[in-house]
């Protein structure tokens, strides 16, 4: 194979990889904007044949989630101010709680084996895998026996039941990518075990810990089925409230893609607080780099 | 991030969040919370309750978006036995389910300790379709809070324009005007369906979703004669898929060739938006969206729009019926609420005419002094042929089992729409499943020697021996 | 070596109890919480399947069912048809999520100007509410004003009636569900490769290795815990695959694009037959559990091999 050949199918499979890739974008991205224009459309321009790019913006869909403007008489957007305040208490927490909890458990199972370990970790899975319809009147009647319907604590627990499973089974998998002789050289040195824990392990899975706060936050700021059922009107959540939207026109198509841009700010916000986590590398070299 | 503070860090939250939960209403002051969808009529109980001259009761609404949340909501809360909500205002069709189960309050006894709130207050056809349970029982669970009936809607630039008007008398040889029959709908229909012109002649709801395609073609199927069941032996079998409820709903299933090709799964809201935009020249639709769809601001066709009633048929015996679907909301309190006192209280100022006129300007109420007052009738354009609807509406399965009806005939009405099943066998099918249903929930079918062609013959006849017709203005 | 074995000695005698309270310590709030969570419903999910009860209608009473609804399950022809329906989603959509996400992941592993910010908004959509994106696509899919119907008609072909027509409706449902996860695999997977250090490939490439050899042989074996996950995960939750059916099709036409999800939530919450629906998820339980089963005993010692 000549050199000159060699490099054109290179660089002519580079080319199809990056047209690939656009597209990959493309699809991705391209709903998004979607959304977002929708969002600023009045809802006769909503449903225009065909679709428009161009229009004058109407911003009625953000003012009925406000509870401003048009939508200054919105049953509806009362008190929408105050169900932000409770969708970020809850995620915030309950993303805190699950990856604590998740980071520990999965240390441990990544680590050692013992009695029922793999019981354990199948259980933690398990409670992922039923859909919440199944079980949503028990809880029900649990919370309220329990005194915790419409509360905040009651849905962080959810948040963090929901996650916690999510969160360990991650963990355990980036903890079983750090080699055992990372705590091997502390404890021969004389560490104590919690301290390579802390000190050396724990940093080198930095990425893993952020993915698993990336994902317990979206779970727990989107989570719907749960809150609708168990919280009326004190710790009713973000997108319960905001997802309220059928009027007199019908489907408040315009008041609901404003709702979905609005609920994904805290969450790319709490993306850009973790950006540096997510995207680090490997700081420590397994082979002796340091 | 270190674990130390991540720990601190949810630990805080932790107590603030126990903090939080500490707190509530004030100690003097009452919440009445009820459950609605979001909604123009929501918004409207709201404003008014702002002015309740008792300003220790608040009332909060609890809404939720429109479709299963609504149902599931008050229906869990239900099932606990709670009091997150005081009162609510479900789908029609739900009181029988919800009294059924012994959840909501029987109003008669409300009616009776009250000095105002009393059964004459509201038309007795309304309490009976929204509220009574069972069937002519005098039990009352439930009160009018939103009328709604099925109505056809139209382009009137198109029906009054000359060109049209000579070129559809040359083809068919009658005038061209709103239907009073389906078989004249069928023609008009036929006329305006121009897909190079982005023009269709006819729209109707085929969503499986909820009541969507069925409401439609129950419209149909009363029309043509056809019942749902018999009320009085339970029989499904030989009603639903007796020879005239096959013709209605075959009649519908043929309508969706003059409408766009993705009707079939069109809800009211599709409806709306093709309307708008000026793809239909007829619709079948809610009257509740008339509001809307009378604005300018929301449809490009707002001022060419006519309103009216839906046609009726003539069946295979020869008789003319009209008939179509009823909705709208009625309003119940949640037995198991702990403020009834307080609820009734507001109730009695809620349910005055002067309250009620301020609600009827967004939304259908239901007490008699409003609906009678001319007023109310010149308020818009529709509400005259409003009230003359009322005349010709039918319902579902007034029965607790009444969702899982609803959904067994969805799905088959579904099927016949696709095409996977013809309409003979899709409601067979939905007959079968039905009465299994019915079975299971205890209730007894008496087989009949047989089952009449025509039902409606034999249940509450309304077939006219000759065509009744309705007036457009 | 004199010095480290003393050091060591103590150490080995002090380690099983520490270790065991380590354990102990690490697991208890995980196990405690969780038990705590699921012990009750779990319970009466079981409970109530051996019974025919509607806690709605609570007022007709509980009937002993024994087998009955298990029974009454298993025999219903219909039931299998959902759970092919669903098998073949599952494996389609989840199929398409992983392979895309990695083949997205390795494209950016090379640093380019704005990748990180790219990397961003390719998140977004696994950050949307479900419910937004079960509107969003059902907009997008209308056959009359969708955007997607429009840009198929520019391409030149006709306009088809994506969600009226199962196969249609199928495609529609995996577009909207692949759109919506791959950025979850994106996550893990970029996540995981990074933890590969960079020096692996160095040798690799000193050696002579070329980029299939380095992917398949370095790069994949590495990376194989976390994409094993991943992909655990994904299989899991796209059964319970909910919001997009209902928003698209509402289960049609007729029952065909009906998931065992969507029977169990219309069987708990619009019919509220309590004890078929805890009899149902019960049975959906298993199968999922088994199946999971199955494919983590089949990855270890697929990752053994490594």
């Amino acid at each position: 194979m000549s050199v000159a050949h060699r490099t054109l199918s290179t660089r002519a499979a580079n080319w199809l990889l990056l047209a690939l890739l656009a597209v990959y974008i493309v699809y991705n991205l391209g709903p998004i904007f979607w959304l977002v224009i929708s969002s600023m459309k009045s809802r006769m321009d909503l449903f225009s044949m065909p679709p428009k790019i161009f229009f004058t913006p109407d911003w009625g869909g953000y003012q009925s989630v406000f509870g401003v403007g048009v939508g200054a008489n919105s049953a509806a957007a009362i008190g929408v101010f105050d169900s932000l305040l409770n969708s970020v208490l809850i995620a915030t927490v309950g993303t805190a709680a699950a990856v604590v909890l998740g980071t520990l458990a999965g240390y441990v199972t990544s680590r050692y084996d013992f009695r029922g370990k793999n019981d354990f970790m199948f259980f933690v899975l398990s409670t992922r895998m039923l859909p919440p319809v199944a079980v949503l009147v028990f809880y029900h009647i649990m919370y309220a026996e329990l005194g915790l319907t419409d509360t905040r604590i009651g849905l962080i627990l959810i948040a963090v039941f929901i996650n916690v499973g999510l969160a360990t089974w991650i963990m355990k998998g980036f903890f079983d990518g750090v080699p055992r002789e990372v705590e091997q050289i502390a404890l021969i040195n004389g560490y104590s075990r919690l301290y390579a824990f802390r000190k050396l392990v724990l940093p080198m899975v930095g990425g893993g810990i952020a993915a698993t706060a990336g994902f317990c936050f979206i779970f727990s700021w989107n989570e719907f089925a749960f809150a609708s059922i168990l919280s009326t009107t004190q710790a009713k959540t973000l997108p319960v409230k905001i997802s309220a939207a059928s009027g007199a026109t019908g489907i408040e198509w315009t008041q609901i893609c404003a709702a979905g841009v609005v609920l994904i700010i805290p969450v790319l916000i709490f993306f850009y607080l973790i950006r540096k986590h997510l995207l680090m590398g490997m700081t420590f070299g397994v082979l002796g780099r340091r | 991030m270190t674990v130390r503070a991540l720990m601190f860090g949810s630990a805080s939250a932790l107590a603030l969040a126990v903090g939080l939960t500490a707190g509530g209403a004030s100690a003097q002051e009452t919440t009445l919370t009820f459950i609605w969808h979001a909604g123009t009529c929501a918004d409207a109980i709201v404003d008014i309750a702002k002015d309740y001259p008792n300003k220790s009761v608040k009332v909060v609404p609890a809404l939720v978006p429109y479709g299963p949340e609504w149902h599931n909501k008050i229906a869990s809360e239900f099932a606990i036995q709670g009091d997150a909500f005081d009162f609510a205002m479900w789908d029609s069709q739900s009181t029988a389910e919800f009294a059924g189960g012994g959840h909501a309050v029987l109003l008669n006894d409300v009616f009776d300790k009250s000095e105002y709130l009393k059964a004459d207050l509201f038309p007795k056809a309304s309490l009976s379709r929204y509220g009574e349970y069972p069937d002519d029982s005098g039990k009352y669970y439930g009160l009018p809070v939103n009328q709604d009936a099925y109505g056809l809607m139209y382009r009137k630039d198109l029906f009054e324009d000359p060109k049209e008007m000579a070129a559809f008398k040359e083809k068919y040889g009658y005038d061209l005007a709103p239907p009073q029959t389906y078989q004249q709908a069928r023609e008009i229909a036929e006329f305006f369906t121009r897909p190079e012109a982005g023009l269709y002649g006819w729209g109707q709801m085929g969503g499986r979703e909820y009541d969507f395609a069925t409401t439609a073609s129950n419209s149909f199927l009363w029309s043509f004669g056809g019942e749902l069941y018999n009320p009085k032996t339970f029989e499904v079998k030989g009603y639903l898929d007796s020879p005239a409820s096959v013709d209605g709903v075959q009649f519908f299933v043929d309508m969706f060739k003059y409408g766009p090709q993705g009707m079939g799964n069109w809800g009211w809201d599709e409806v709306n938006a093709a309307f708008q935009q000026g793809q239909l020249a007829m619709a079948m639709q809610w009257y509740y969206f008339n509001g809307s769809n009378a604005d300018p601001k929301v449809s490009k066709f707002a001022d060419d729009t006519g309103f009216g009633i839906l046609p009726g048929a003539v069946g295979r015996d020869g008789k003319f019926r009209r008939q179509f679907s009823v909705g709208g909301q009625g309003m119940g309190l949640n037995k198991y609420s702990k403020k009834l006192p307080q609820l009734v209280e507001f109730m009695e100022w809620y349910f005055q005419p002067e309250q009620q006129m301020r609600y009827a300007k967004v939304c259908q109420t239901g007490l008699k002094a409003v609906l009678d007052d001319p007023d109310w009738q010149n308020l818009n354009s529709y509400n005259k042929s409003f009230s003359q609807a009322l005349n010709y509406i039918n319902d579902y399965w007034h029965l607790p089992e009444y969702p899982i009806l609803l959904d067994q005939l969805q799905e088959e009405v579904s099927n016949a729409i696709s095409g996977a099943k013809t309409v003979q066998q899709a409601l067979s099918d939905a007959a079968a499943k039905q009465e299994k249903t019915l079975e299971r929930a205890g209730y007894e079918i008496v087989r009949g020697d047989s089952t009449p062609d025509v039902p409606d013959a034999a249940i509450t006849p309304v077939g006219t021996d000759k065509v009744v017709p309705v007036e457009f203005d | 070596m004199a010095a480290i074995s003393t050091s060591t000695a103590p150490a080995a005698r002090r380690k099983p109890a520490t270790n065991r309270l380590l354990i102990f310590g690490f697991l208890s709030p995980t196990l405690a919480l969780l038990l705590f969570m699921v012990a009750f419903p779990i319970f009466s999910l079981i409970n109530y399947s051996f019974y025919n009860f509607s806690v709605l209608r609570a007022a007709s009473g509980r009937k002993w069912a024994g087998f009955g609804n298990y029974e009454y399950l298993l025999t219903d022809i219909d039931l299998w048809n959902r759970f092919v329906f669903t098998g073949k989603f599952v494996l389609i959509t989840v199929a398409l999520q992983f392979l895309v996400g990695i083949f997205v992941a390795l494209r950016l592993e090379k640093n380019f100007r704005g990748r990180d910010v790219l990397f961003t908004l390719l998140m977004m959509p696994m950050m949307l509410s479900p419910i937004v994106v079960g509107f969003l696509w059902r907009y997008m899919f209308n056959s009359e004003w969708g955007v997607v119907n429009y840009l198929v008609s520019v391409a030149g072909f006709d306009k088809l009636d994506w969600l009226g027509q199962t196969n249609n409706a199928l495609a529609a449902v995996v577009i909207a569900d692949t759109w919506m996860w791959t950025p979850f695999i994106i996550l893990l997977a970029t996540a995981a490769f990074r933890g590969i250090p960079r020096t692996i490939y160095e040798a690799a490439e000193v050696d002579g290795a070329g980029a299939a050899f380095r992917f398949f042989r370095l790069t994949l074996p590495l990376a194989a815990p976390v994409l094993f996950i991943a992909l655990l995960l994904r299989l899991i939750d796209s059964f319970k695959q909910y919001d997009l059916f209902f928003a698209l099709t509402g289960g049609g036409p007729g029952s065909s694009t009906e998931t065992v999800s969507f029977a169990l939530a219309k069987t708990a919450f619009s019919y509220f037959y309590t004890g078929e629906a805890s009899a149902l998820a019960v049975v959906l339980l298993l199968i999922i559990t088994g199946l999971s089963l199955i494919l983590v005993r089949h990855l270890t010692r697929l990752s053994a091999r490594y």
